[in-house]
């Protein structure tokens, strides 16, 4: 089922564009492909923090340089990205570690029962590295759109200074906040829903529900990831605008060496 | 006015934060503050790949902090193991609760403290319109929730789902652009494509009969994997769906409202261009939302001598058919809402 969905998706890629379509499914190939490496790798007994660090830095190496070329837009994007990520980790780690969402809730016990539970690997790591995972799609989203945006305003209006620059991107990012929120929101409530009848199956308080691991891994899933692309806004809107101006400043009045192809 | 609203949000939460610190009354459970954990034996175990696990047992000893026996102490023998696959570590100062034997952690402090430094977050950098989400990512849980009680109480699952993504998009579209002809047009589009990519994967279901996909991860069902498979599906994609039509009819909009002499084939160009953008990074949210969720079992399998091969091929099924259905979803909408919004503004709208 999952090949014929796949040959569909393919197609139906390639109808809206030939060049983009054919190089966006390749980037998911080559992002499934990093994913399953950083996974197995994480599985040997590699730090999982590290490695899923690393896997974020790649893939999102892959969706700006592979899909968008490479141009004073993705590299402002991957600096602010980089600086989200180190910002965030820190954050995922500290709740992480208080919240103990690390292993599995009684709701999934059925789903593992036949493995061994003796696997000598902190599962705190697999959650935290779970969250970087997961937030790296909507932040890279959301920082490609503000570059991208903010490269349209400069180009349209090359007087606006660096501030001027900053602040429409903040108001481009308001834009794309609610509608990001949305996705990703919906992504979770589809994961949710097996979960959520259960809770209701089994009779569970509004207590039982909150306190529940499975529930807290999921939520502060979602609110990382929604943080996430609310972080890369300011960040993103910042170092693009820096660089717009620098480019400006140091090849003359007519600005930006553009490099994308 | 900013910074006011930010100060009543700040007082909020810590108000919201104390509170849920000291909740311990409103529930019925026994919880207990622990005050001293002792380690009393130490057991190192193998498993069959021979990793070496170590075990401990602890004496857990805390005080009551609800209830009837407010005041008493208690203590208790507590397993935990390095992994802390089924188990957690606790630490003194940590409120558990009591339930038999089992000791559960309370966790709702730090929900609280993270949905509140979310909120403020939001509002920093989104202002009113951040908060404006928030608010319809409320209204649709709700909306959800109220589904789920009609689920439990017989309606089919399937027609549920239909009728709610209606609900949903009507609610958020209108609550994220207001009433006006955009909106309509992504309304209309996001209902076109919910029914073409219902039509889409019950034809694919019919005639792969689910060949290839893994249910394991649903197992805890009470219901029939089969029946709930599609309903998740479609809410899955339902907010990329949203974002696109959105998208594109504003877009559509924008161009009209520049040159009201565009023709449609231009239009049609236009909306290819901006899809081609757009389907691009959000097939690549899904992706990752998705796909991420099967790590721990991943890990746990690989660590118990599964081979990578037969895993990939059984166990990230589910996970990466949910992500192709999403994307599926969200291609269809960029020519569905182009011809919609050209229909309704280029044709019908000449006001």
């Amino acid at each position: 089922m999952n090949l014929v969905l796949a040959v569909i998706l393919f197609l139906l890629m390639l109808y809206i564009d030939r060049k983009r379509g054919l190089k966006l499914f390749v980037s998911l190939a080559m992002n499934f492909v990093v994913l399953i490496v950083i996974f197995y790798l994480t599985a040997l007994g590699f730090n999982a923090v590290v490695c899923s660090l690393i896997g974020c830095f790649t893939v999102s190496c892959v969706m700006l340089f592979f899909v968008n070329g490479e141009s004073i837009k993705t590299v402002s994007s991957i600096k602010a990205i980089t600086v989200v990520l180190l910002i965030l980790s820190v954050l995922i780690f500290s709740m992480a570690y208080v919240s103990r969402i690390a292993g599995f809730g009684y709701e999934s016990y059925e789903e593992i029962n036949m493995f061994s539970y003796d696997v000598k690997i902190d599962f705190t790591d697999i959650a935290i590295s779970m969250i970087l995972f997961s937030l790296i799609g909507a932040t890279v989203d959301s920082s490609i759109a503000i570059s991208s945006a903010l490269y349209e305003v400069h180009e349209n209006n090359k007087d606006l200074s660096r501030k001027e620059l900053f602040i429409s991107g903040m108001n481009i990012g308001k834009d794309i906040l609610c509608t990001t929120a949305n996705t990703l929101m919906f992504a979770f409530l589809g994961d949710f829903m097996t979960l959520l009848i259960w809770f209701y199956k089994c009779e569970y308080t509004f207590g039982e529900i909150v306190n529940a691991k499975t529930f807290a891994s999921e939520l502060i899933r979602i609110l990382f990831s929604a943080t996430g692309c609310i972080i890369v806004i300011p960040v993103t809107a910042f170092l693009t605008a820096r660089a717009l101006k620098k480019e400006k400043a140091e090849d003359g009045p007519d600005g930006v060496t553009n490099t994308e192809t | 006015m900013k910074k006011a609203v930010l100060i009543v949000l700040l007082l909020l939460s810590a108000a919201a934060l104390v509170f849920v610190y000291n909740d311990d009354f409103l529930y019925s459970q026994q919880i207990m503050k622990l005050t001293k954990i002792e380690t009393v034996g130490e057991e190192i175990s193998r498993n069959n790949l021979d990793l070496k696990e170590e075990h401990y047992t602890r004496r857990i000893t805390g005080e009551i902090l609800n209830g009837k026996d407010k005041g008493e102490k208690k203590s208790f023998l507590y397993d935990e193991t390095y992994s802390s696959v089924v188990t957690d570590r606790f630490r003194v100062g940590d409120k558990v609760f009591i339930d038999g034997t089992d000791l559960q952690l309370k966790r709702d402090f730090y929900l609280a403290l993270i949905v509140c430094l979310f909120v403020i977050l939001i509002y920093i950098v989104g202002s009113f319109k951040g908060l404006l989400s928030v608010a319809s990512v409320i209204i649709n849980s709700v909306v959800f929730y109220i589904g789920l009680y009609l689920y439990i109480k017989g309606v089919d699952l399937l027609l549920l789902c239909v009728v709610e993504m209606l609900v949903f998009s009507v609610l958020s579209l209108i609550l994220a652009s207001g009433v006006n002809k955009k909106t309509l047009s992504a309304v209309i589009s996001v209902m076109i494509s919910t029914f073409v990519m219902l039509a889409l994967l019950m034809i694919i279901v019919k005639t792969t009969d689910y060949k290839g996909i893994n249910f394991n991860e649903l197992s805890f069902l009470t219901v029939p994997a089969e029946d709930i498979i599609l309903p998740e599906l479609l809410i899955g994609s339902v907010g990329a769906v949203m974002d696109v039509a959105i998208t594109i009819s504003s877009s559509m909009a924008e161009l009209l409202e520049k040159n009201r002499d565009i023709s449609e084939k231009e239009l049609n160009k236009s909306a290819k261009e901006i899809g081609k953008d757009i389907m691009g990074t959000m097939s690549n949210v899904l992706f990752f939302t998705y796909l991420c969720a099967g790590l721990p079992v991943f890990v746990l399998a690989i660590r118990n001598g599964f081979l990578l091969k037969n895993y990939i091929s059984s166990n990230f099924s589910l996970e990466l058919s949910r992500f192709l259905a999403g994307s599926i979803g969200i291609v269809i909408t960029i020519p569905i809402s182009a011809f919609v919004s050209i229909r309704l503004m280029k044709r019908g709208g000449s006001k």
